[in-house]
């Protein structure tokens, strides 16, 4: 098998973060191609071509009756055996923003109760409108559960990056549910106040706006399925790839080799997977 | 078949950790607004759906489609209103809130897309509504007034049920809008051999906006032999026009498409020089010549003036274009819709550059009433606070769903706006320089034989009549034909599926259908192969029995005109499929000479393309310059400086509008590295939006405005200038390539015709040709070639005397390369030890400043008058432009400024701010006058500057005799301090300068 690893980045019917998904994966050494989602639904394409998923930010069908919930629908419906068969092969998908509300809608994510259960394409949380009722673009401070299975934030503790939605806040009907998500360490990344000291961030008791920017519940960003592979978030990592997206890089003295965003590292987890799955 | 009508409604569940923000988002809008608490508000989302299922086919599918299952009840053919688990208690008010029939309903669109998926090849139609729940309203809040914050009338329904309603059960329920039918009508034939009075109401009735000389231009070329013998072999009506050419030729003509107040000829007379001049065509004379002049000199300039939008070569592989419009009209009677159609349409001038560009950021500058307004107000004006509202979410809306990143923009606030709000959108587009077949790709090249698809959105009757409507003044009568609503998403397809078919080298040509619809596009783009063959009963419409001339002239929006050669035309149909984007055949490029238009084997117009581009006669004006004579503006002596500037911090026109402006995605794309807040908590004022737009490579483009409408109450020819030097200072400050910058000037003006109801014409006319005299006079100086443009030219409301005309505004947009994103600059103080510089001389330029206002308003000053700032050398303050931006490119400076309303004392407060730093600031020896000017005046080309030490010598050095002055430190101290001398004269803290500056545009109503 070559070196290479194939990565459908999805687009069309209003998503809008295609370009710089794709963009993101090929730095990090992988090989994307946006990839209209009609190509799948009318069958000249197939997943089976790519290695990764991702699931690009976006209003697609313009987030009317709930975000993502109408791309969730078309994947749910017309890509249903597809979806299953990527995942149970053991390949990565990611969601983002957007995607990440497709995802949940769907029910790939939080997914089934264990990692040994087939995916079951029942959703079993929602994303909604944030408590503030607006729209926003701004940054946040995110940090990641260190024992999460998620495959695509190894090794990652604290970043800075944009958010940029006005359907973000995480929901689940009971804290029955949260918790089992919690002791399987599926709160990959949660936001948090930038003031404490990374790796000691992570709390359940909500934060106050604009920390966390939707008022999501124990403050979560993203979440994994229970395999680890299928990896939701609101925040644009591919959004600070580099330094110079940073809202504060006027105010830092950087080297010629310290240009690297940080939210970079999470695709590159992903392509480095695949390869090490060979 | 049976066809049913089913009603859903959704609520948000109310079980522990769920809310209803959409209902509380309303109750936190009228405590911002106007200071009133409704008490708890809930909201209901209705759906009614027009197929052949019934309720117990869908209501099994409710949860798939309609409601989520996690935070969503939903209900089948049942008002969740009266469910008391819901609504224990009867509520004290309900509004429902649905459209009106015609009017764009997308979430009912994007509901019926849905319901394809579960039900396929269903013939629905889905219509949706809001209701909002007021539990426990307060008996002081009258209902009608309530509903009417909740909806507009001209577009929307509002039904209203009581207490007693609910209670007794007699509440009236929402239904699914019908159109009713029309006819189609067969073209009728207009006769001009009438009388000049019966000429003129012929324009009038019919909105043609046509005056007497053009309807007898027309009425002329129907009385040619040559042309009745040629309308005689198509077997149309020989010797008088149809309805469809004399509307087609009424769009084509109007101000809005021909601009026929700046290719006028002026009579010209200045009471102060005596000069008694001609002017042939303000724009050939001062805006098209200067640029053409420019373009002999630098290669770079690719495309300027007849394309869509300009276009500039940014390196050797990407072109980069930008264009701007105002949608005004629109906006004052529809604030949202009309705001968004502005948005969405400027988008497709992009698209339409060229073979087509894509857009990568907007742009947004609004003009308003103040939102705080008390006074009085026309009844069918809304108040600025709510047009405020929905425009900016018409335009937040319009381009977050579209994709692109809002990068700059500015917001206005004067009285005159009041009667029409000015809303500029601008959008800039970039493209291969060439293409995989090696055309280049900012040029258009169809052939005769090409077939010209209709791709997009449908057409209906709605946006009828736009261009021609906004060629008059605003009345209560102004048809609501000529609102629409834009759909962001339709078009975002509609984008997706055009860049594929460029790349795949399919077009031929492009334009938008915007103003005046196909008679516009197809007509302007017949222009390159001479003639065309439109056939109007192919075109897809939205409802059926619309006649001729409103397919021909509909501005229906979402739709491209695109031209594909023969050999192309399959693939370019699958491209579409593929893309779910209707693409329709619909004419076909001809070089016969004639604007062929048929409605089945029909002709219905059969226009010569010369005439119809070429034969509208120009029109002769008289201008007449009289000074205005403003009362001076003298501050009073005692005044406490520190208070001031908290004032003027909180000033409309100079607060934060933060929360306004984070609701604009302006990172999607992955490429802004200035972004419109910034500084240590982000929320700092950026002076420019900065991109690099090439994923990787640190190439960027520098995109910037300036706007300056109160000094045209002394003279429109400074506001210009200022403009202008705005937004060149702008892009100075974060290190513009000054040798690769273009602009954009969007003129805005009341009518300039002299008339009855015009008496002061002359003197709006006047103000034009000052504002056109220094526009060319400054942009040759700067090396600033104008390469797209726009003006807007009746924006007045009501009829003299009692006319409300918004003051004279051009808005100057530019955009220009940048070097390496890596090195530019931010307002924030970095920190302690910076030194601070102010480049550039202040002067005693109090006229027109905002400080002049602030303290007239507030009667502690006579009038604003006095001198209004001025450029008397634009050359050599471009070499001081050039030499701060390239410090900035050196990385010598990472701090820098713009100095503009409120002076320098605004421009440093701004700086301490963002930075969460205080300074120590010396005013003295900066320039003339006393320290009252200094500290406010408005002094054009003055950029403050912080530098750390380490550099401060290569910067003084990279100055060289530019005037710069030292005037301070930044300290951690958390003040700002102002001294002229041994003077205090600030003495304030940053926190509560943040305060200011922060808390008077919130209007968030809390979190």
């Amino acid at each position: 098998m070559s070196d290479n690893v194939r990565v459908a980045v999805l687009f069309g019917f209003g998503i809008n973060c295609d370009r710089e998904t794709a963009a993101v994966f090929d730095m990090v050494g992988g090989s994307s191609e946006r990839l209209h989602v009609n190509h799948l639904v009318q069958g000249n394409r197939s997943l089976e071509e790519f290695d990764i998923l991702a699931v690009p930010g976006g209003f697609s069908f313009g987030d009317h009756l709930g975000s993502g919930r109408l791309l969730g629908n078309r994947l749910r419906f017309a890509l249903r055996e597809q979806l299953q068969k990527f995942v149970s092969s053991g390949k990565p998908i990611i969601g983002i923003c957007n995607g990440f509300q497709a995802l949940v809608k769907t029910g790939l994510l939080p997914g089934p109760e264990n990692a040994s259960l087939e995916p079951d394409l029942i959703q079993r949380a929602s994303l909604t409108l944030n408590n503030t009722g607006r729209y926003e673009d701004r940054w946040v401070t995110l940090e990641f559960d260190s024992d999460s299975p998620c495959i695509w934030t190894k090794g990652i503790q604290r970043i800075e990056c944009p958010v940029r939605h006005g359907e973000g806040r995480f929901v689940m009907p009971t804290d029955v549910e949260l918790d089992r998500l919690s002791t399987n360490h599926q709160l990959t990344v949660r936001y948090v106040d930038p003031s404490t000291e990374s790796g000691s961030g992570l709390s359940d008791d909500l934060l106050p706006f604009p920390m966390s920017p939707n008022g999501s519940m124990r403050n979560i960003a993203g979440i994994c399925d229970p395999t680890g592979l299928v990896f939701g978030l609101m925040p644009h990592p591919e959004a600070f790839y580099t330094m110079w997206l940073h809202p504060e890089h006027t105010s830092m003295k950087l080297n010629e080799d310290e240009w690297e965003g940080s939210g970079l590292q999470i695709f590159r987890n992903a392509v480095e997977y695949v390869r090490s799955q060979r | 078949m049976t066809v049913h009508d089913v009603r859903i409604e959704v609520t948000p569940l109310q079980t522990e950790g769920m809310r209803d923000v959409r209902g509380d988002v309303v109750r936190r809008q009228l405590i911002a607004d106007h200071g009133i608490d409704v008490g708890i508000v809930r909201s209901i989302c209705g759906y009614l759906i027009r197929s052949e299922y019934d309720a117990t086919s869908i209501t099994p599918r409710i949860q798939d489609i309609f409601s989520d299952p996690i935070i969503e009840f939903g209900a089948v053919d049942t008002s969740v209103i009266h469910d008391s688990s819901f609504f224990p208690q009867t509520p004290s008010l309900s509004v429902t809130v649905g459209f009106k029939p015609g009017v764009t309903d997308n979430p009912g669109a994007a509901a019926n897309d849905g319901f394809q998926v579960l039900f396929p090849d269903v013939n629905a139609a889905i219509s949706t509504y809001t209701t909002y729940v007021f539990t426990n309203l307060p008996e002081t809040v009258d209902n009608a007034w309530l509903a009417s914050t909740l909806h507009n009338p001209l577009i929307e329904r509002a039904i209203l049920a009581t207490r007693d309603n609910l209670s007794s059960g007699n509440a009236s329920v929402i239904t699914f809008p019908e159109r009713p039918t029309i006819v189609r009508q067969s073209p009728s034939i207009i006769d001009l051999e009438v009388a000049n009075e019966e000429l003129i109401r012929l324009s009038v009735d019919g909105l043609l906006a046509l005056n007497l000389t053009e309807m007898q231009a027309i009425q002329a070329h129907y009385r040619m032999t040559e042309h009745q013998t040629a309308r005689h072999s198509v077997g149309i009506s020989t010797n008088a026009p149809t309805d469809v050419e004399l509307e087609c030729l009424a769009q084509t003509w109007s101000e809005h498409c021909k601009h026929k107040i700046f290719a006028s000829k002026i009579h010209h007379i200045d009471t102060e020089t005596n000069e008694d001049s001609i002017i042939d065509s303000l724009f050939k004379t001062h805006i098209m010549n200067p640029t053409h002049d420019m373009a002999k000199e630098v290669d770079w300039l690719l495309s300027v003036f007849h394309d869509n939008s300009g276009v500039i070569a940014w390196n050797d592989d990407w072109s980069v274009c930008m264009k701007a419009e105002t949608h005004n009209s629109p906006s004052a009677l529809d604030p949202y819709g009309g705001a968004m159609t502005g948005i969405v349409g400027v988008n497709r001038d992009i698209l339409g550059t060229g073979l087509g560009a894509r857009p990568i950021a907007n742009t947004d500058v609004f003009c308003f009433g103040p939102p705080t307004w008390t006074g009085e107000l026309p009844s069918t004006l809304f108040h600025p606070s709510r047009v405020l509202r929905g425009v900016h979410a018409g335009v937040r809306v319009g381009g977050n769903e579209s994709g692109i990143p809002t990068v700059n923009g500015a917001i206005v606030f004067d009285e005159r706006y009041i009667g029409k709000p000015l809303v500029y959108c601008g959008t800039v587009g970039l493209m291969p320089r060439r293409l995989a077949d090696g055309r280049e790709s900012h040029e258009k090249n169809p052939t005769p034989g090409d077939a010209v698809y209709m791709v997009g959105g449908r057409v209906g009757s709605d946006g009828i009549h736009g261009a021609t409507f906004s060629s008059l003044e605003l009345t209560d009568e102004s048809p609501s034909s000529a609102v629409q609503i834009g759909d962001p998403i339709t078009q975002k397809k509609m984008m997706d599926m055009i860049l594929e078919a460029r790349d795949a080298c399919l077009i031929t040509c492009i334009t938008d259908n915007g103003a005046g619809g196909l008679s516009s596009s197809i007509g302007e783009m017949a222009e390159y192969t001479n003639g065309c063959e439109i056939d109007l009963g192919k075109v897809p419409l939205k409802q059926e029995g619309l006649s001729s001339w409103e397919i021909l002239v509909s501005e229906s929006q979402e739709r491209m005109t695109v031209a594909v050669a023969p050999k192309d035309t399959e693939a370019f149909e699958a491209l579409a499929a593929l893309h779910e984007v209707e693409a329709t055949a619909v004419a076909e490029f001809t070089n016969s000479g004639y604007f062929h238009v048929k409605h089945g084997e029909e002709t219905v117009a059969y226009l010569p393309i010369e005439f119809l581009h070429d034969g509208v006669p120009q029109l002769e004006l008289e201008s007449e310059w009289i000074p205005p004579v403003q009362p001076e503006f003298n501050p009073p002596t005692s005044l406490d400086n520190t208070n001031l500037l908290e004032e003027m911090l909180a000033r409309p026109n100079i607060a934060s509008k933060e929360t306004w402006v984070r609701q604009y995605d302006h990172e999607v794309m992955a490429q802004t590295a200035v972004k419109p807040f910034v500084g240590k908590e982000r929320d700092g004022p950026g002076d420019a939006g900065l991109i690099a737009p090439i994923h990787g490579d640190p190439q960027g483009i520098v995109i910037s405005c300036g706007i300056a409408p109160r000094y045209s109450d002394i003279d429109a020819g400074a506001m210009v200038t200022a403009a202008i030097d705005e937004a060149v200072r702008n892009a100075v400050c974060v290190g513009v390539d000054i040798d690769k910058m273009a602009g954009l000037d969007n003129f805005c003006w009341p009518d300039p015709i002299e008339s009855e109801k015009t008496p002061d014409g002359k003197f709006k006319l006047a103000q034009l040709v000052r504002a056109n005299r220094e526009l060319e006079r400054v942009c040759r100086a700067y090396r600033l070639p104008c390469v797209s443009g726009k003006d807007s030219m009746k924006n007045d409301y009501g009829v003299w005397p009692n006319k409300i005309s918004i003051p004279p505004t051009m808005l100057f947009s530019l955009f220009g390369n940048h070097v390496d994103v890596r090195n530019t600059a931010t307002s924030n103080f970095k920190q302690h030890g910076q030194r601070i510089y102010l480049v550039g001389n202040c002067k005693n330029e109090l006229g027109a400043s905002e400080v002049a206002y602030h303290l007239t308003e507030r009667n502690l000053a006579e009038g604003i008058g006095g001198n209004v700032p001025r450029l008397p050398e634009p050359e050599r303050q471009l070499d001081i432009y050039r030499r701060l931006s390239k410090t900035i490119q050196d990385g010598l400076i990472r701090t820098a400024h713009d100095c503009s309303e409120g002076g320098l004392a605004v421009a440093v407060a701004e700086m301490c701010i963002g930075g969460r730093l205080g300074a120590i600031i010396d005013i003295d020896g900066i320039g003339e006058g006393d320290a009252f000017s200094r500290l406010w005046s408005e002094s054009l080309g003055r950029i403050v500057v912080a530098v750390d030490s380490e550099h401060e010598m290569q910067f003084i050095e990279a100055m060289s005799d530019a005037d710069i002055h030292l005037i301070g430190m930044v300290t951690d101290a958390q003040n700002l301090i102002i001294e002229d001398g041994y003077d205090e004269l600030i003495q304030a803290n940053v926190t509560d300068l943040t305060k200011s500056w922060k808390e008077a545009l919130d209007m968030t109503g809390g979190v």
